[in-house]
This record gives structure tokens, sequence and C-alpha cells, in this order.
């Protein structure tokens, strides 16, 4: 494979030698026609045999690749890249197990960044146990945000599962997160922020009862 | 050119000027309709398994140079997670840039980046749709950058996407205006765009 | 639209805008081929192999480069295999005398069969000096263009078009003069 790689690295250098020459671009390094180069061979290798197993298991790889590329551009050690992809591909590893086969490559890739910022698998799967129809994704993506700005693990996930439980849209949760965003921005400690604007986010009506309850007459949709 | 072709020999040029006579290959348009079948026989074509490995990272230019052209560069930034700096939101569902002209659910849209950095010497952005390469989508200054305000339009498929700014190509700094994500194992942060709304 | 952007599209599922580019391109490239080739048969097949080759290899096209320029190159290519893959002679076309001496005077002003004899002129040119005096200007492309689609370089290509120029008027000097 390597081989071929080569040979199509030269053509492309071939036809955009002139172009890159003619480039616009400030930046005084050239661009990579063959980025990985930059590993060392051990590292590509591993990073390679990680890929495989990402689409042997029919993990999305793009997110790994990224990684992979991120760690190039930041002009991270080979070693460390290598660690950084693997964990991605753990965390959406788990985060498949939970979510199952028919999860969104967003969602896992929110559901994946949730599990390295510390949400428990068994919080992840509160969440997608409820309100199936739903995607997570931006739920996530908020919760993610706020532990990363400091609020406590178990505040964050305890308030946003129940406002999720309660009906929230996506819309309430981007407002929420530019509420405590704002906050935390002027000093309000995170916790506390998140706590008070979870209070602002309007409870709409449940489209499934509350996880472990008994189902009650009947349910209603979100409208 | 045509002065090569006037210092050509009169004979040459009449040659010229019959050669450069449209061919038509059949009245019926039958050939083509033989390719256009066979193409139809094939496998779909899809980016190059190694692609992302070797592709010099695709500048995004010529889709936004037709976005402007349009006339819709105005139309920022859709999908909602994104706010500038300011405090101004700039979030509107319903602004599709060119969509009318290219296929549903797949247009990319065009994101509006804004980043305020009054001692930046040059900034882009990076992320997972130009593999994180900080030469790719540079950004530019209004007014010669007195405010500092840096921007750019990148279209971008549909779904979540990292990102960050890179000053002066080697500081990488988070969107003020954007979620996080955790730590990028690298010693990082980095910001999250969920672009066209929410996905399915 | 522009080429990248059908190209894109075609990666991303819209088929048929390879169909676009294919007329956009056709009969450019028909004329291309035919004037290389020097007949419509071996011209369909070149084209039918080009653009196929390109439609499968899309995933490689990068967007920096041009479309044009792309596809030409895999149709030169082609037209290169075909030709050589046919045994191809110089035919002495014994009916060109003929359609000189039915001119009214020594210019070429007739019509009706030009494009045959430009065709067996050109012909008669060495394969790469036909190639590159068709590229330089049937399909006015810039030396520079020539030489990323040729692989040969530009003083080389320019000698290459001033001997195909040379040897036309050389030999419409030998006609002329009987």
């Amino acid at each position: 494979m390597s081989m071929t790689r080569r040979v199509m690295a030269l053509l492309v250098l071939a036809f955009t030698a002139r172009a890159v020459a003619s480039a616009q671009s400030a930046e005084p390094a050239t661009r990579d026609l063959d980025p990985l180069g930059r590993l060392t061979d051990a590292s590509r290798y591993q990073i390679e045999l990680i890929l495989d197993s990402a689409r042997v298991a029919g993990l999305p790889t793009a997110p790994l690749e990224s990684k992979a590329l991120e760690g190039i551009s930041k002009r991270v050690d080979s070693r460390r890249i290598v660690v950084a992809v693997r964990m991605v591909f753990r965390s959406l590893r788990d985060a498949r197990s939970v979510l199952g086969e028919h999860a969104s490559p967003d969602e896992l890739n929110a559901a994946a960044s949730a599990l390295r910022v510390g949400l428990t698998r068994a919080e992840l799967a509160h969440l997608a146990q409820t309100r199936r129809e739903k995607a997570i994704t931006v739920p996530l993506v908020v919760l993610s945000d706020l532990i990363t700005r400091g609020v406590p693990r178990d505040t964050a996930s305890q308030t946003i599962l129940q406002l999720w439980q309660r009906g929230a849209a996506d819309d309430d949760f981007l407002g929420l997160w530019r509420g405590v965003e704002r906050d935390i921005v002027s000093g309000t400690d995170p916790g506390v922020a998140l706590l008070n604007r979870a209070r602002e986010v309007p409870s709409r009506v449940p489209s499934t009862p509350e996880a472990g309850s008994r189902p009650e007459g009947t349910e209603t949709r979100n409208p | 050119m045509t002065d090569d072709l006037n210092s050509l020999d009169p004979y040459v040029q009449w040659i010229v000027a019959e050669a450069r006579r449209p061919v038509y290959m059949d009245a019926s348009g039958e050939a083509r309709q033989r390719l256009l079948e066979a193409l139809r026989a094939e496998p779909q074509p899809k980016r190059e398994r190694f692609a992302w490995l070797l592709e010099p990272r695709v500048a995004l230019r010529p889709l936004v140079a037709t976005a402007m052209a349009a006339g819709l560069v105005g139309i920022g930034l859709i999908g909602g997670l994104l706010i500038h700096r300011d405090g101004r939101q700039v979030d509107e569902p319903s602004a599709h840039v060119a969509s009318s002209q290219l296929p549903g659910s797949i247009a990319p849209r065009a994101v509006k980046f804004v980043l305020i950095a009054p001692k930046a010497a040059r900034v882009s952005v990076v992320g997972d749709f130009n593999g994180w390469d900080s030469s790719a989508t540079p950004m530019t200054t209004q007014g010669g950058g007195a405010d500092g305000t840096w921007t750019v339009f990148v279209p971008m498929q549909p779904g979540l996407h990292t990102y960050s700014f890179v000053i002066d190509g080697t500081h990488f700094v988070t969107d003020p205006s954007a979620p996080q994500t955790p730590d990028d194992g690298y010693g990082h942060r980095s910001s999250v765009v969920l672009v066209g709304g929410s996905s399915s | 639209m522009s080429d990248a952007a059908d190209v894109q599209r075609v990666l991303n599922g819209d088929v048929d805008a390879f169909a676009r580019l294919v007329d956009r391109y056709y009969e450019r490239c028909a004329r291309f081929a035919v004037r290389m080739l020097g007949n419509r048969d071996d011209a369909e097949d070149a084209l039918q192999a080009t653009f196929l080759r390109a439609y499968r290899s899309l995933g490689k096209y990068q967007e920096r480069d041009k479309f044009s320029a792309w596809l030409y190159r895999i149709l030169v290519n082609q037209c290169r295999s075909i030709a050589a893959r046919r045994n191809h002679r110089d035919r002495v076309f014994v009916r060109e005398e003929a359609l000189l001496l039915n001119a009214p005077d020594r210019r070429p002003t007739w019509t009706g069969e030009d494009e045959e004899f430009v065709q067996r002129v050109l012909a008669e040119l060495d394969p790469l000096l036909r190639e590159a005096f068709v590229l330089k200007y049937v399909e006015e492309m810039s030396y520079e263009e020539m030489s990323t689609l040729t692989g040969v370089g530009v003083s080389a290509l320019k000698m290459r078009v001033k001997r195909a120029c040379d040897r036309l008027r050389s030999r419409w000097e030998r006609i002329k003069d009987d």
C-alpha cells in the first residue's frame, strides 16, 4: 500500500507543484503531500492498525484521521499522537456499545467526547434511553463544554439529563449554554451558573416517562 | 496567443483554422448516450481511501468564491452555535447559501468564522474539515485590520465539526464564542460547531 | 457552476453532475481526439476511455488543479495508447493532388473536403509533433499547461511545435510546386 501511496503522491506532486508555488498562503511551511510522513514509521503503523480496527468495528474513521492530522499540525510527538488516536478510538467504541448500531456519526462523536471528559457509561445510557427518537448530539456537546469549563461533572450530567427528560429541545440547550457561558465569563461559579440558568429552561410535556417509573396513561409527544 | 498565430505561415494558419472547427461525432448523440450508459454501470466514485493522507488540504476557495459571486456573502452562519464575540447572535437557521441550486441535505453551508485578534499578523481556521492544515483556510481582516476582526467563510457539510484558530502559524486558540471540547490530547482545547441545525 | 463544484457533487453522490461535466467537455475533447487519431471510431474509443477513467479516478482530482487540464492529461494518454495499439502507417493520399488541381488558385480556399484534407495533413506529422501542434494551436493551451499535461519540458514542446509548423509548411511547398 505504501508503494501506491508514494506513486499517488508523485502524481499529485506533478499536478500541484505549480499550484502550490503560486498559492496565496502566507504560511512559510510547504504543504505536505504526505502529512503522515511526519510520523515515525512505528507510529504510523500503529495508527493504521487503529484505523483498521475501527473499520472492522464499523466505527467512523474520520474522527481518528482527524485526530492524527490535528496532532501533526500541532507538531506533537508521534507517540503522543498514537495515544490520542487510541483514546478517541476507545471512546468511540464505548459510545457505540452504549448508543447502539443506529447512532449517527455526530452522536457517536459527541458521546465519545463526553465520555472522555468524564461522563459515565451509565449516565450516557440514561440519556440515550430517554426520548429515543431524538438525537442527543446537542445535549452532549453542551454537556462536554460545561464540564470543560468547570461545572462539576455530577451537577452537569444530572442537570442535562433532567432537562432532557423534561423534553428540552436543541434550542433550549443552546440558549442554556449561552447563558451559562456569559455567566462564567462574568465571574459566576460554573456550577451555580448552570443551576440558575437551568431553571429558566421551560419544561415541556415529557414524551416518555422518567426512567424507572411506570408509564402513566397516555404518552404525549413533544410539540 | 493571436500574435503567435499571425507569425505563422499562412498555410499553417489555414490548417489551424480548419483544425479548430468543431467536430461533429454523430447527429443523434449516440456516442454520448453510450458513454452515459457506460458511466451508469460504474460504481460510484469515492474520495480516495487514503486521500486524506496525500491531498494538499483543499482551500475550499472555489465554493466560497461561488457563494460570494452569487452575492450571498452576507448570510453568515447557520446552525446557531456560533455567536460573535461581542455577543451578537448569528443564528438564522433558515439561511442557506445557494441551497436552491444544490441538492438538499448534503449541500454544504457557508459558515462564517470570526475572531478578534488585533495583534495577529495572520490568522487561519483549522479543523476536521481541512485536515487541521493551518495554511488551508486563511482568514482576512477588513479595512486593513484596524479593529483586528478576522473573518472567513467556509463551506462545510452539515454535522458536528471540531475546529480551532491558529494565530501567526503557531498559536492555537479556541473560539471564545463556541462550545469547547475537552483536552484534545495535545494540551489544547478545541471548539465545536454544529452546522445545519440538529442532526437527525 | 464551476467544474470543481461539479466534481464535489459527483463525489457526494450526485452522479448526474458528471453528465454535466461530460457535456461541457465532450465536443472539445472530441475535436482533439479526431485531430489526433484521424477518424471518428478511434476518437470515440478514446473519449469513452477518457471519461470512464476520469469518472473512476475522480476521487484523485485535486480541487486546486484546473479540471480541464486534469481531464486532458487523461485524454492525451488515451489517444496515445490507442494510436500505439493501431498499426498506424501514413497513407499516401493520392486524391489530394487532384484536390489541389481543382482549386481555383494556389491559396487553399476550397470547402467541403477541407476537414479530410486537414486530417491527412496532420496525420502525416509524427505523433508527438502532431500532439504538440494540436495542443498549442487547436486547443490553445499555454506551454506551461502543455508541459504539465504531457510531462515534457517547455523548451522541448516549443521545439516540437516549431518542427510541426516547418513540416507542414515544407509539405505545402512541395505540393505547391508539384
